[in-house]
């Protein structure tokens, strides 16, 4: 029997009544370490002082951050060890599909009423599970996918029917992750024959998607969203479908669809308001800023591009300096964040220029130009695009070129972002600008190449690995790079050796790689390399 | 006229919020009674029990309402995944057990600890729990729990040792579902557990439920089969 006395036990639930019966019945079982926190800051606070074994957290928390918020905030803090519980409690009888939140679900929900026996049989349950899959989820905490793979396949050759269809699952999504659609396909088609289960025929349908087969993707996510109204995840799988086909108002449609069946999703509205923007939605862009905002008061999703982009909707309708207001809530909301200072004076620049206070305007703008310097090299990329659009306007084109350039360095391989560059400098000036700027970053890319791989084919192993490294530190997001300095890095471990740390290096390298959307056809053979020379360093020691 | 059409339409809505805000007034109702359970930490009144009892009733009642008004407005669907029938069956026996000894009523449960079972377990368990609620009212002293694979299905028998269904019950289960204002039966329970069975399907197979005398304990038998 699970023994409570080690464990170190929080329970989050803002009613007395509920905290008492709650300690009544864990030190009924013996738990011996028990903190209590009436509200969703508190509960925070108490996860930074403490790592709580078992969290027991009420969904509703009153008027502060709910249940889900506060996981996500825990989460987002690292607060959880991947060991620990989390387990919402909730009323609801249909938890899993109502309170869904985009790839962040607690252990386990605990539906009330229920009883010591119950808590504990629960408890239980939850550990060994927890426990059989720690092998898996160890790897996944510290971002080594193949590894995770790897023991997923060996706990999965145990044919433990306890954890069966979860590993299934998890193995299923991990093959997404490296972009083995192929795998991920499979398994999803195992289940499928054996059951017909709304998340494996999700799972084909992002299969679909993440192939390219956007239309096939959004005939299944419609029947499936007809057939099981509560899968949430197919909306938003169903919105990118609609978005990739530049069907915005089937993305909106589908995003719609899911924010009246869980109205308290932020990320939802924050990609609604997105996507009603570029159609001009006005009302209904406006409709989901002020959601957006009213939900980031408790949440870690809140961003400070609501209010701005509240605040030039407003100028669209009714420009009044009542819009100001939004500057100032702003930076009340974001205190301590750089980005939030300088977005709030770039949105100030144009919240002036729009009501014709030139002077104004210019002042603001100069505090943009001082807080971008200091700052804008941290800045979201979204966030840049629109300063370097400021200054421009302002026959700034130093910052302009110097903006344009870094972001294109930094996104060369991201076709949808260099295409709304090329929009904006096309609208800005003329077509050949941007181009001119990404053909010459391109044919840097293709030199800094050429030089590494011929110094490498030369034997100068060190030399080449010094050309990328430099070269990433200018380009951290390119593909090709990050790839040819994986390849090098386990080819000089191969014939030459390295310590634990080289080792890790070029694990690193590799992971980036895979974070970067390597598909495991060109990444896998690398790792599967990396992996026997480690393995064989483990066994001669 | 048009007030009533208003009326008509919207009743279904009231009565879905209304029944969400009793729940919500219930759980404060079990708290407070809990509080006042927790001033007695020994020679604890019998009644608390009773409470207890009575109050998880009215929660299942409320329950299956509210999960009755969502699938008639598509805001429901089962979630389905494959569940240990032991852990499911345990978790009756945990809910339901102390409550049941009061009235000296012995809740058994007996099932295999390989069968597995798709489901959705959180409607499936308070589908049984209700049964059990039900076979309490008819039993002597004793329930039995179990399950079993049947061919394309999985059975769960929820059997007692009173004197069994009345014979024009079992001719016309549909028809009846038990209501009896006499007794306080109203059919709700039995409505709920057959739409949930129902909503369980595998290829073309629903799930259904049967009542019969066969009981291993000389009353009444329930089955709730799960293709």
């Amino acid at each position: 029997m699970l023994n409570l006395s080690p464990q170190k036990i929080l329970i989050v639930e803002d009613q007395a009544v509920m905290r008492e019966t709650l300690k009544h019945i864990l030190y009924g079982m013996n738990a011996k370490q028990i903190i209590e926190a009436e509200n969703g800051n508190n509960a925070i606070a108490a996860m930074i002082k403490t790592r709580f074994d078992i969290v027991l957290c009420d969904y509703n928390l009153g008027a502060g951050k709910n249940g889900q918020q506060v996981l996500e905030e825990a989460r987002h803090l690292k607060l959880l060890p991947f060991s620990a519980l989390f387990l919402l409690v909730t009323s609801e009888q249909n938890p899993a599909m109502v309170l869904s939140a985009v790839g962040n679900k607690p252990d386990d929900y605990l539906i009330k009423p229920f009883n010591g026996q119950q808590l504990l049989n629960r408890l239980e349950r939850c550990f060994i599970r927890k426990s059989a899959l720690a092998d898996v989820e160890s790897e996944l905490d510290k971002g080594n996918l193949y590894q995770a793979i790897t023991n997923c396949e060996t706990l999965l050759a145990q044919h433990d029917k306890k954890i069966r269809m979860q590993l299934l699952k998890i193995r299923a999504e991990l093959a997404l992750k490296i972009s083995d659609f192929k795998t991920a396909k499979a398994v999803y088609l195992d289940v499928l024959l054996e059951r017909d289960l709304p998340w494996a025929r999700l799972g084909l349908a992002i299969v679909a998607y993440s192939e390219g087969d956007y239309f096939d993707a959004i005939e299944s996510l419609h029947e499936l969203t007809e057939q099981f109204p509560m899968l949430l995840e197919a909306y938003d799988w169903l919105a990118k479908a609609y978005e990739a086909t530049k069907n915005v108002d089937g993305a909106i449609s589908a995003i719609t669809q899911a924010i009246e069946l869980s109205p308290h999703t932020i990320l939802r509205q924050q990609q609604l308001a997105l996507l009603a923007d570029s159609v001009n939605s006005l009302d209904l862009a406006n409709k989901a800023y002020k959601a957006a905002i009213k939900l980031g008061r408790n949440s870690v999703h809140k961003s400070s591009s609501d209010f701005s982009g509240l605040a030039k909707n407003l100028l669209k309708t009714k420009a009044n300096s009542t819009v100001l207001n939004l500057v100032s809530e702003l930076l009340e909301q974001f205190p301590d964040d750089p980005e939030a200072r300088l977005r709030a004076a770039a949105l100030e620049t144009e919240i002036y220029r729009t009501l014709g206070k030139n002077e104004l305007a210019q002042k603001s703008y100069e505090k943009t130009v001082k807080l971008n310097k200091q700052f804008g090299s941290e800045a979201s990329r979204e966030l840049r695009l629109e300063i370097a659009q400021t200054c421009f306007q302002r026959g700034n084109t130093e910052i302009f070129d110097q903006i344009m350039q870094e972001l294109i360095k930094t996104n060369i391989d991201d076709k949808k972002f260099l295409e709304s560059i090329t929009r904006i400098c096309t609208e800005m000036m003329n077509e050949n600008y941007a181009e001119s700027l990404i053909h010459r970053v391109k044919q840097e890319l293709v030199d800094i190449n050429n030089r590494g791989v011929s110094l490498f084919k030369e034997g100068k192993i060190k030399e080449a690995l010094a050309v990328f490294e430099q070269a990433i530190s200018n380009l951290p997001n390119n593909q090709t790079i990050v790839l040819n300095i994986s390849k090098i890095m386990v080819h000089d471990l191969k014939t030459s050796g390295g310590d634990s740390e080289k080792i890790q290096k070029a694990q690193a390298y590799i992971n980036k790689a895979i974070q970067l959307g390597i598909p495991h056809d060109k990444i896998g053979g690398l790792q599967a390399e990396l992996a026997r020379i480690t393995h064989h360093q483990h066994h001669s020691r | 006229m048009s007030d009533s059409t208003t009326t008509a339409v919207h009743f279904p809505a009231i009565l879905a919020s209304s029944v969400h805000d009793m729940k919500n007034s219930l759980s404060n109702l079990r708290a407070l009674i809990s509080q006042l359970e927790s001033r007695y930490p020994d020679n604890k009144p019998p009644e608390f029990k009773l409470l207890e009892f009575e109050s998880n009733r009215l929660n299942n009642s409320l329950m299956q309402l509210l999960t009755l008004y969502k699938i008639e407005a598509s805001q429901f669907n089962v979630s389905i995944d494959e569940y240990s029938v032991r852990d499911i069956l345990d978790e009756i026996v945990a809910q339901q057990s102390s409550l049941l000894a009061l009235s000296k009523i012995e809740l058994v449960a007996e099932c295999n600890d390989d069968l597995y079972c798709f489901c959705d377990s959180t409607m499936i368990s308070n589908a049984i729990s209700t049964l059990v609620n039900n076979a309490q009212r008819y039993c002597r002293s004793k329930i039995l729990l179990s399950a079993k694979q049947e061919e394309d299905y999985v059975v769960f028998y929820i059997e007692d040792d009173g004197a069994g269904y009345p014979q024009h019950f079992l001719a016309d289960t549909q028809k009846y579902y038990g209501i009896d204002l006499a007794t306080g039966n109203t059919g709700l329970g039995l409505f709920f557990v057959a739409t949930i069975a129902k909503m369980h399907r595998n290829g073309d197979k629903l799930g259904f439920i049967k009542t019969d005398n066969d009981s291993h304990l000389g009353g009444a038998r329930f089955s709730l089969y799960l293709p």
